[in-house]
């Protein structure tokens, strides 16, 4: 299993109404800092090799050219990025500039993954993203014509408004795009956000929510997608393998303010707290985590779920793991195969399709 | 008449002289009857400074040892104290203080601490006037021959209204209001008198020292050294350490290992004669074994007759009581079995349910006594418990002949097997100012009660005389009652027989499983709206789940109510948090958590809210 590479950039032009990701509007003069911040945290893991980068956010696409040439420079001074396989940049439509798309491409990302959430300017004004249905499309187009062969959009169920008329005409459009890979994620209210203190009234219920997602993904397989993940759908060879390596419980290091790494067995978080880390960027570890053998099966048992074609191979977790801190999980697997939540075949659990809509409810049974 | 002489007794606070010899005809016991609030233990306290039991500027030192009492189980204000005073025309008496439980759920427990008086001090709020708990006091304190002394209190209140009271007294009690002594108990106004009222109007006990031993229990408590306590009144004959005692009702015989009595301290000495009041201690170590009305005799005089009225308090409201943890099981038997160490009135069985795993059916004396226990017990065992729906004891009479008592639903018989039920009725007695007469009887006629008496106690107040259904008052009409009269109607009540009536048992099914901690008995007629109510709230607390749950209320197998619940659509976490595993791990841990304090009813997740729920079905 490879190791993946997480760099979060914490800046946003505005801050969208749903979120709530650690992001910082108006910070945009910390930009050329932070990134010398996030290469002196680099140093810290000196040697470290990676299969998989990915710059998340906030809005990478914000770091302009010379930032982000100066950001992946400086990071493979001390890391050894020689084996990536794959690199994914966040961009947002409204900053996918020719020429930031370029560079992006000269520093060896190979996959964009828009921030697209709707193609109804409507939809996109009622949580405060900034750009429109028209910048997404030609965002999408202009990485196309650059070469970039791994292109993904985001696309959010439940935003104000949205019907499934309005949907499918999203899903229609990103698909006849020709992009190989979409992430559907159902609107949820997190505490604390612009939307969850004021939600409008016209917002999707849990109930619509879950028919337009069963619509979606029964759309999405006529159009060839595979349902790999929960919320990512992808034609064959279009997976995100950075966020495989997640669910298959690999090791990954996050740099940057709030960002999560798991490595040699342990998870760790650095604080999310911009000045403290521009001033000490490698002291901001807050958390670290070393689950017991049987807790640390569970949790790779809830993970791989997650993955719906590959599922959890329960020859491998016990090898892994051994049957003494395997047992207690794989009755519980077994009691919700005989209540058809979950399928077995060729050793592999597997979750039934139509109970993805509600796995928090068996992933909960598995904790 | 033989005079009892007065024993040697030495006292820590030295408040008795030594050596003093007091006939019987200068002892006085008494005690005080009020509705609750109208100033009985502010009384009690001036009484006490007043004969120089509690002195205010000792407070610390008696306060000290009150404490502790306390600790080793006594509530030594609920009890009895002995006093001494010297009258105005300076003669030395003994007074005996004897308290009654401020209970509406303890008549019984109340007429035998009357018993052991000869005088009681009928307290009036004068702000308020006469209320149901002081009608029903009085009639107790007129049907054991007590000498009443009218005393119309807290007159120093801007709103009080002595002459409405006296003329209350008169109307309602017959008793000479004009003559009613007017105090403050607050500030001491008037005690002086009324300490020398009670020398003057209440008579002397009566009895023969010579007799064979007599003696009354009116209440008991349990001390961890020297087992249960009763406390007694002597009504013939000596009774001395190391005299061998016997129980009337149980021929147990005992060994008296002290005697002595209430300073308020326990305050041991040689012996108690007839005519005294005090408490003796025999290492009696099986509660149950002691009885409030019962009659301690000698064993050398087996046929020694019973003072009559005695009879088991039976509990009058049941309940089941589960820990929410299965596994608090055992720590919920060791706090019951404390707990009932001090309050003997309860009883409790073991008893399994399908949803709610073993636990106990407690019985109660009334609701009142239900809601301050549970409370109680909550707090004593240091976690939430799971009380079901409250019951009253049904008499359920077979087809071949049998009458059973049944005291939880779940325990009926199959309907077909039914000839007749019959339900417990209590007559009650609410006293209301006019304006409320209309609401009061609108709510009581919705509980089946029937009204059998009404009567203007005076320009503003009624009192209504019900004869009501037990099992209506045990949901909530007590609350009600106060709620639709803004706080004012008082009310009273005590067991009056039973009744038959066309009942119906009506169980819960939950996805087609029977709850039987959810199942209740009605009258056919309400048991419709009953569990549309039910089925409704429940459907509200039974989170939606990963199937339809169909919630069905049904008489046998005729459904009468039913709701679904629909199957969960939507319960995912979608985003990646940038890897944060960890935070994801956490929210479905807390999650997971919740479903572990949830009751399994087949593959349903109930939550405890659904059991508690029903205690307040009728809101």
């Amino acid at each position: 299993m490879g190791r993946g590479l997480y760099v979060h950039i914490p800046f946003c032009v505005e801050k969208c109404s749903y979120c709530d990701f650690y992001s910082l509007p108006a910070r945009l003069g910390a930009l050329e800092s932070y990134v010398r911040a996030v290469v002196q945290e680099s140093q810290s893991y000196i040697g470290l090799s990676f299969q998989t980068l990915y710059l998340g956010g906030g809005t990478p696409s914000l770091l302009g050219t010379k930032n982000l040439k100066d950001l992946i420079g400086g990071i493979r001074k001390s890391l050894d990025l020689s084996g990536l396989v794959e690199a994914t940049i966040e961009v947002n439509p409204e900053s996918a500039t020719r020429e930031f798309l370029e560079t992006v491409k000269d520093a060896g990302v190979n996959r964009v993954s828009f921030g697209v959430q709707s193609l109804s300017d409507d939809e996109l004004k009622s949580v405060g993203r900034i750009h429109t249905a028209t910048q997404a499309i030609s965002a999408i187009k202009l990485a196309k014509r650059l070469g970039f062969k791994a292109i993904s959009a985001d696309l959010i169920i439940g935003l104000p408004g949205q019907t499934w008329a309005t949907l499918r005409e999203s899903l229609e459009t990103l698909v006849g795009l020709g992009i190989g890979h979409l992430s559907v994620y159902c609107l949820s209210l997190e505490e604390g956000t612009p939307l969850a203190e004021n939600p409008p009234d016209d917002l999707i219920s849990d109930d619509i929510q879950a028919e337009f997602f069963e619509k979606t993904r029964a759309f999405l397989d006529t159009c060839g997608f595979v349902h790999y993940e929960i919320s990512n759908f992808a034609i064959e060879g279009y997976e995100c393998l950075h966020n495989l390596n997640y669910w298959r419980g690999g090791e990954y290091l996050g740099l940057g303010p709030s960002a999560a790494s798991h490595l040699h067995g342990k998870r760790f978080r650095n604080r999310a707290d911009l000045d403290a880390y521009l001033e000490n960027p490698t002291g901001q570890t807050e958390y670290i985590e070393e689950l017991e053998a049987q807790d640390k099966a569970a949790e790779e048992a809830m993970l791989r779920l997650r993955l719906l074609t590959e599922g959890i191979d329960s020859s491998e977790l016990t090898t892994r793991f051994g049957h003494e801190h395997i047992e207690a999980i794989i009755s519980r697997l077994d009691g919700m195969v005989g209540e058809g939540l979950l399928t077995y075949e060729n050793s592999r659990y597997r979750l039934v399709p139509s109970r993805i809509i509600t796995s928090n409810q068996i992933f909960a049974r598995i904790l | 008449m033989n005079s009892g002489s007065y024993p040697y007794f030495s006292c820590p606070l030295c408040l008795h002289r030594d050596n003093i010899q007091l006939a019987m005809e200068n002892i006085r016991n008494f005690c005080i009857i009020a509705h609750i609030d109208h100033g009985k233990s502010t009384l009690a306290d001036r009484i006490l400074e007043l004969t120089g039991v509690l002195h205010t500027t000792e407070n610390a030192q008696v306060l000290d040892s009150m404490e502790l009492e306390r600790e080793r189980g006594i509530t030594i204000k609920a009890k009895s104290v002995r006093m001494p005073y010297k009258s105005q025309d300076g003669k030395e008496y003994i007074l005996n203080l004897i308290d009654t439980p401020g209970h509406v759920d303890f008549n019984y427990e109340v007429s035998r601490s009357l018993k052991a008086c000869e005088g009681a001090i009928l307290l009036v709020d004068a702000s308020q006037g006469v209320e149901a708990q002081t009608i029903a006091n009085a009639y107790l304190a007129i049907d054991a021959g007590l000498e009443i002394i009218p005393v119309i209190n807290k007159i120093d209140l801007p709103n009080a209204m002595i002459d409405e009271c006296r003329q209350q007294l008169e109307d309602t009690l017959g008793l000479p209001g004009k003559s009613a002594l007017l105090i403050s108990a607050k500030d001491g106004t008037g005690v002086p008198d009324l300490l020398e009222a009670i020398v003057t109007l209440v008579p002397p006990p009566k009895g023969n020292t010579e007799e064979p031993l007599k003696c009354l229990i009116f209440d008991s408590f349990y001390d961890t050294y020297r087992g249960v306590i009763p406390h007694i009144r002597v009504f013939s004959g000596i009774l001395k350490h190391g005299d061998k005692i016997m129980i009337k009702s149980t021929s147990q015989v005992h060994e008296v290992d002290e005697v002595g009595y209430f300073t308020p301290q326990l305050n041991p000495g040689e012996k108690l004669t007839a005519g005294e009041v005090g408490y003796v201690g025999a290492i009696i170590k099986n509660v149950g074994s002691i009885h409030v009305g019962d009659t301690i005799i000698s064993p050398d005089f087996p046929d020694t007759q019973a003072i009559p009225g005695f009879r088991r308090s039976q509990p009058m409201v049941f309940c089941g009581v589960y820990p929410i943890n299965t596994n608090d099981y055992v720590k919920l038997t060791a706090s019951l079995e404390k707990f009932q160490l001090n309050d003997s009135s309860i009883v409790y069985e073991k008893e399994s349910s399908a949803a709610l795993g073993w636990g106990y059916r407690l019985g109660f004396m009334g609701m009142l006594h239900m809601e301050i226990t549970l409370e109680r017990l909550k707090r004593e065992y240091g976690q939430e418990l799971i009380a079901t729906m409250p019951s009253v004891i049904y008499k359920v009479f077979t087809t071949n002949g049998e009458a059973l008592m049944i005291d939880n639903p779940s325990k009926f018989p199959d309907p077909s097997h039914i000839d007749h039920i019959e339900e417990p009725i209590i007559s009650l007695r609410i006293i209301v100012p006019n304006e409320f007469v209309g609401p009061i009887m609108e709510l009581s006629d919705s509980k089946r009660a029937k009204l059998t008496a009404m009567e203007h106690l005076d320009k503003r107040r009624a009192l209504l005389t019900y004869e009501f259904p037990l099992a209506e008052m045990i949901t909530g009409y007590y609350d009600k009652l106060k709620s639709v009269s803004r706080g004012y109607a008082s009310m009273d009540y005590d067991f009056l027989g039973y009744r038959g009536g066309d009942f119906v048992k009506v169980d819960i099914l939950v996805k087609e499983n029977q709850v039987d901690a959810l199942s209740f008995i009605s009258v056919r007629e309400s048991a419709q709206p009953k569990s549309r109510a039910l089925i409704h709230k429940l459907r509200k607390l039974i989170p939606r789940q990963l199937f339809e749950i169909p919630l069905q209320a049904a008489i046998g197998s005729k459904v009468i109510a039913r709701e679904d619940i629909v199957a969960l659509r939507k319960d995912v976490l979608a985003k990646c948090y940038g890897g944060d595993i960890t935070r994801k791990r956490k929210l479905l841990e807390k999650q997971a958590e919740g479903k572990k304090k949830m009751k399994m009813v087949g593959s349903v997740e109930v939550p405890q809210e659904a059991f508690l729920l029903l205690l307040k079905m009728e809101e």
